[in-house]
């Protein structure tokens, strides 16, 4: 998937460099017992927009013997590469829990190969993030499409510290 | 042909059983979340269940299961239960999904129940409810579509 051109980005993206953000972004996926167990990768982050990358192993086999991916990791992948651009299509970061998601197949994904994921930030309201998600093993052929929307619980809501945690900036902030 | 999916004659056998374990432990990713299903003590039908695994945690501040392993868990139990309800043994392939999250996901198990809504001849809708504490409180919500035709993958 060749990326479009990201618009939207908020004071969050104007202060932190993508560098920061790839690595703020790989720590929170490393701290979700999930993706930590199945080595989930930030590729790049160019807020709103994330790329992921989830490398191969047999646990994510749905059919063994024609070796397709289960449908499920698919769906899981999006909440995740989703819920991810929405830390950084935020003006701060905010705990924000899926309200919905919708996943097309459009093919399935083979064994042996990892699978990349992208996703965006689309619009950005008082109470919701609309954001939409791609996967892909070969960029000419999508294997699925998502959209999320999450739910914004609000500065009040979110934990203190929860920037400062993500980006690891507790010592010197 | 081994047995599994693909061998119509294992498939017709395992579903004549109801033998839905036998499917399960065919599923890598299935039996990596810990998903089960067993007869409904109250009725007909399946209830399947999720087990609450460390590795199966979304949010370490709540905590709360990913919300992405209960769609999985969620679509792994409306295809199976499909396989076991519908007319005659096929292998369904998923067209689309959709989940509403209703209440956060405890680290506790998680069962579903599945409805078959429509079957028609080449596709199906199936309604899939999940639940922790009590089954009139779910914690999500989903559906499915599947194609109900041939095997080979559609991917030329």
């Amino acid at each position: 998937m060749k990326s479009s051109k990201s618009s939207g980005s908020g004071p969050a993206a104007a202060v932190r460099s993508p560098d920061v953000w790839r690595a703020g972004l790989a720590r929170f996926v490393n701290v979700i017992p999930h993706t930590r167990e199945l080595g989930l990768e930030v590729e790049d982050v160019t807020p709103p927009q994330v790329r992921m990358r989830l490398p191969w192993r047999d646990t994510l086999l749905g059919d063994v013997e024609r070796g397709l991916v289960h449908g499920g990791v698919l769906t899981m992948l999006l909440d995740t590469v989703c819920g991810s651009a929405v830390l950084c299509g935020l003006p701060a970061p905010e705990v924000c829990p899926t309200l919905d998601l919708r996943v097309d197949h459009y093919r399935p994904a083979l064994a042996g190969q990892p699978i990349m994921a992208e996703a965006r930030v689309l619009r950005v309201t008082g109470a919701m993030v609309f954001t939409e998600g791609t996967l892909w093993q070969d960029p000419q052929r999508p294997i699925a499409r998502g959209i999320g929307n999450f739910v914004r619980l609000g500065a009040r809501n979110t934990p203190a510290g929860f920037a400062e945690a993500l980006f690891g900036e507790d010592d010197h902030a | 042909m081994p047995e599994g999916f693909h061998d119509v004659a294992w498939l017709a056998r395992t579903r004549a059983e109801g033998d839905v374990a036998a499917w399960l432990e065919r599923l890598p990713y299935a039996r990596y979340i810990g998903v089960t299903a067993s007869p409904d003590s109250g009725g007909d039908g399946l209830v399947f269940r999720l087990e609450p695994h460390e590795h199966n945690i979304g949010n370490i501040l709540l905590p709360a299961l990913h919300g992405g392993v209960v769609a999985a868990f969620m679509e792994t139990a409306g295809t199976l239960d499909l396989m076991l309800s519908a007319r005659e043994p096929r292998l369904p392939r998923i067209v689309d999904f959709s989940i509403d999250y209703l209440r956060t996901a405890r680290v506790v198990p998680t069962y579903a129940r599945c409805q078959l809504l429509r079957e028609g001849r080449r596709l199906a809708n199936v309604q899939v409810s999940a639940w922790q504490e009590a089954e009139d409180q779910p914690v999500a919500t989903a559906r499915l579509h599947l194609v109900l035709g041939s095997p080979e993958p559609d991917d030329a």
